[in-house]
């Protein structure tokens, strides 16, 4: 599916081709299918990412992630959006955010009464792998197994049928995420397929929570 | 899904409360129940009416000041198992109900709602403002609600009909449908399951519906001014109006513009089939609704249609 201007598509988002490269895409665009279907998709990773910013979350994290993404203020970003990822990247950054969220939360969820909230959660470390492996990343295999982990220990506190239906769900989205690494396996650039395993992967994250949060109430 | 605790209910709720306390305007109803039910209607009296059915040995406490109402229930040996709540409120006093193994009910609301449960169902008429549904196990249905509108399930469906303003709708195993609806951001997202959305597409407005295993249907208004962008890895597409297709990259994905295509439009089903029609098309859609049978009955995607593109 690449041609030679596959890989620039971003750089044209980001206004950061010369005069003469934008001419020559432009010329070229109308011609190639696959062209525009991955301009159209990096539009709407764009357009999802920026959504993020109308739910932020409990602590602002964005420092941290800005940190390792290299971007200087939340301000600047809105100001001039770049697309300097490849969009299993950006989708990966999607994960990471809710990681991050879901993190935070799941925090300040076991904070002693009394203590301070925690600022960050967040440890320099490379978050933008490509979606696909982002499962086996030790912070998110951490996320999930912490929260594994509380689920285990109030198991006894929910109801049996309680129980038993957060674990079928579970392995309803575990079955959707492992569908999703599988086509993502023969189609690695498939911007839908990086976007709906994040999506499956924070709604785990979300799940787990969800479900630590009732085995720590009275159920 | 309650019978056992229905049954034991109706062995165990021997005593009645009734009381009535004045309240505020702006005041909030915050109510908390382990197991039995709550249901809230309205008046047009500036006081909170409190009737609950309960076992002789609970108490029932109701705790007013000036900006909430608090309704719980105390046991003289532990804590309260069955309680079912009647509550009259004022229409617009914002309600808080939560629950575990607790059906909750509200009908003719104007403020805002926020109701939680485990192992129970939510059905409310009526909300205002931030109206926010949720239950673990539990079908969640809103009707005639208004506002910034969240409805969560994890193992149940979601029906919302004849609502508007800013809407999401999320569930695991269950499907979701969205009608009636008057909205210029709409999302839902399931995992095992359809989505309906028979609505509004309004300019500039953003719309995402998706789910894994399971089909979309959605309404697209004549005369709507859409960019419809179509994901699937092993659906297919098909509409009951002609459609032109542009950046084609396979059958699986692809875009279309109606109109000036000013709002977004986003499909994604992993593996089931995704179809446009016009408004109240969608229920008299002879093939979709075979299918949807079929679907029903065997709990197996027939994944073998061609794309059509019917004529309207």
């Amino acid at each position: 599916m690449s041609d030679r201007w596959t890989d620039r598509l971003s750089e044209y988002l980001d206004d950061e081709l010369g005069a003469a490269d934008v001419a020559a895409l432009e010329a070229h665009l109308p011609s190639c299918a696959d062209c525009q279907a991955t301009l159209e998709q990096l539009r709407r990773v764009v357009a999802r990412a920026e959504a993020l910013d109308d739910r932020p979350p409990t602590t602002d994290l964005w420092p941290a992630i800005a940190r390792h993404v290299g971007v200087v203020s939340l301000d600047a970003r809105r100001a001039r959006r770049r697309l300097s990822f490849t969009v299993p990247q950006l989708a990966a950054a999607a994960v990471a955010l809710t990681l991050l969220s879901a993190g935070s939360a799941w925090l300040l969820l076991r904070r002693p009464a009394g203590a301070p909230p925690s600022q960050s959660t967040t440890t320099p470390s490379p978050i933008l792998t490509n979606v696909g492996t982002y499962e086996a990343n030790p912070r998110y295999a951490a996320a999930v197994a912490d929260l594994e982990r509380v689920l285990a220990q109030g198991r006894s506190r929910l109801d049996t049928a309680t129980v038993r239906v957060i674990e079928k769900n579970l392995g309803i989205i575990d079955r959707a995420i492992r569908d999703a690494q599988s086509a993502l396996a023969a189609d690695p650039a498939n911007s839908y397929l990086n976007l709906h395993l994040a999506q499956e992967m924070r709604r785990k994250l979300e799940l787990l929570r969800q479900a630590a949060a009732l085995a720590g109430a009275r159920t | 899904m309650l019978t056992t605790l229905a049954t034991l209910a109706g062995l165990a709720l021997a005593q009645q409360t009734d009381t009535t306390v004045p309240v505020r305007a702006g005041a909030r109803l915050e109510v908390n129940n382990f197991g039995g039910e709550i249901a809230v209607k309205t008046w047009s009296k500036t006081a909170v009416r409190v009737t609950a059915s309960h076992s002789s040995r609970d108490r029932i406490i109701v705790d007013a000041s000036e900006q909430v109402v608090r309704v719980k229930s105390e046991s003289r040996r532990g804590p309260s198992q069955v309680v079912d709540y009647e509550i009259t409120v004022p229409a617009a006093m914002a309600l808080a109900l939560s629950g575990v193994y607790t059906d909750i009910t509200v009908d003719g609301s104007q403020g805002e709602i926020t109701a939680e449960t485990v192992q129970g169902t939510v059905k409310v008429s009526g909300g205002v403002g931030n109206v926010s549904l949720k239950s673990v196990q539990g079908d969640v249905t809103l009707e005639k609600a208004r506002g910034r509108i969240d409805l969560s399930s994890v193992n149940e469906t979601i029906k919302a009909s004849e609502i508007s303003g800013d809407i999401s709708a999320e569930t695991v195993n269950g499907d979701i449908s969205l009608v009636q609806v008057e909205s210029s951001n709409a999302e839902a997202t399931t995992v095992n399951g359809d989505v309906l959305y028979d609505g509004t597409i309004k300019d500039g407005g953003r719309y995402r519906f998706s789910t894994h295993d399971g089909d979309l249907r959605v309404s697209v208004p004549e005369k709507s001014n859409v960019s419809v962008s179509v994901s699937t890895f092993d659906g297919d597409f098909s509409a009951c109006f002609p459609v032109q297709l542009v950046g084609l990259k396979t059958k699986h994905r692809f875009t279309l513009t109606i109109g000036s295509g000013s709002a977004r439009l986003e499909l994604e089903s992993f593996n089931g089939d995704i179809r446009l029609c016009r408004p109240g098309q969608l229920a008299k859609d002879k093939d979709w609704r075979a299918k949807s049978k079929d679907w029903d009955k065997n709990k197996d995607h027939d994944q073998d249609h061609d794309q059509d593109q019917e004529e309207e």
